[in-house]
């Protein structure tokens, strides 16, 4: 029952903004969690091919714990223009903050906050949003509402909203360490894509760990043809 | 910002507040408490039963001068006890079953079991 309402709230959720998106929105579900002593750095690539042609990003990240319950996040990240070159897009701090501890209460939370420069442009953004993760058995539901604002002179206020709500969705089946199959929801400002996703962990010495993730998600915004292709790779130590 | 868009981040923010308040709602329940001291990278004692289909709070003393990370997969955990000092992790509701955890400091040492075991088995055992 309690699942049920959990689902039929989440689903409410979903339906409502069919009008999200922009083009960043498949990107990564972030979980909750944030480890003492943590460090990472972190390689992020998505390919997105829609009618409008290929759109890549890149980045590349490093992230540390400052604290037991938060962890710094700074990104570069690189874009290939209408020209085909490939060059750094834009600047990126991200905080993500466990607010309680796993498995405490019903679900687990955690907060996100990013703010992101363009390179030789004056356009920033910043989001801040609610991350969820609630387990069942074997298999995890992770949720992100997320709010993005954008501001700055060079924001194309014809095609690019203000504020773009944005919406998350990963359920993992957590089979073995090695890979974790999952299915993953995106919606953005006119955008909804949903496709499968897997992870993996393989664990070093200590505290070092490898951790990847491949996606491949669909458009169901109309366009004929619209699929983004991600993949993360990051190293913990 | 349009009277439509303000209206769509309203609701959505009322959706919010419901999922919130359903949360908490769920949290007011007293939970068992068990205590594992981590001495000389061993945890003591190896083995715990706890009862099935229950939340329980596990208690981690770490007597050692070094840090170590409670992890396992079967539990679906992660958690550091920083030297000379505490931590918990919480765990449940579980079937019955036996599930592995390990520090990842010491993982040929330091490792322990938690066995989910039926009411009626952990009620016999006390």
């Amino acid at each position: 029952m309690r699942l049920f309402s959990f689902l039929s709230l989440l689903a409410s959720l979903i339906c409502e903004p069919l009008a999200f998106a922009d083009e960043g929105s498949v990107d990564k579900v972030y979980h909750p969690y944030v480890l003492p002593n943590e460090r990472e750095v972190e390689w992020r690539f998505a390919s997105r091919q829609n009618d409008d042609g290929n759109l890549l990003t890149q980045r590349l990240a490093f992230g540390k714990a400052v604290s037991e319950h938060v962890m710094l996040e700074f990104y570069l990240v690189g874009a290939r223009d209408e020209y085909d070159d490939f060059d750094l897009a834009s600047y990126e701090v991200e905080a993500r903050w466990m607010l309680t501890e796993q498995g405490q209460y019903w679900a687990d939370w955690g907060a996100l906050f990013e703010i992101e420069k363009a390179h030789h442009r004056d356009l920033w953004e910043a989001t801040s949003g609610i991350l969820i993760e609630k387990e069942f058995g074997q298999t995890s539901l992770t949720t992100n509402f997320l709010l993005a604002y954008t501001w700055g002179n060079d924001r194309d206020s014809e095609t690019e909203s203000e504020i773009i709500p944005q919406f998350r969705l990963k359920y993992r089946y957590r089979w073995h360490p090695w890979l974790q199959p999952s299915v993953e929801i995106y919606t953005g400002e006119d955008f909804v894509g949903i496709g499968p996703a897997f992870m993996g962990i393989q664990r070093y010495q200590g505290q070092k760990q490898l951790k990847w993730e491949l996606g491949f998600i669909s458009g169901l915004n109309g366009d004929s043809k619209d699929h983004t292709l991600r993949f993360v790779l990051e190293y913990e130590f | 910002m349009s009277k439509v868009r303000r209206h769509e981040l309203k609701n959505i923010m009322q959706k919010f507040m419901m999922l919130v308040l359903l949360t908490l709602s769920f949290n007011a329940i007293a939970i068992d408490e068990i205590t594992i001291t981590i001495r000389n990278h061993l945890f003591y004692p190896p083995e715990i039963d706890i009862p099935e289909h229950k939340k329980v709070k596990i208690n981690f003393i770490n007597q050692d001068d070094t840090p170590e990370e409670i992890d396992s997969f079967d539990l679906n955990r992660e958690k550091v006890v920083f030297a000379n000092s505490r931590s918990s992790i919480f765990v449940g509701p579980l079937e019955a079953g036996r599930y592995r955890y390990f520090g990842e400091y010491h993982p040929n040492t330091a490792i322990g079991f938690v066995n989910v075991v039926s009411t009626e088995e952990h009620q016999d055992a006390k």
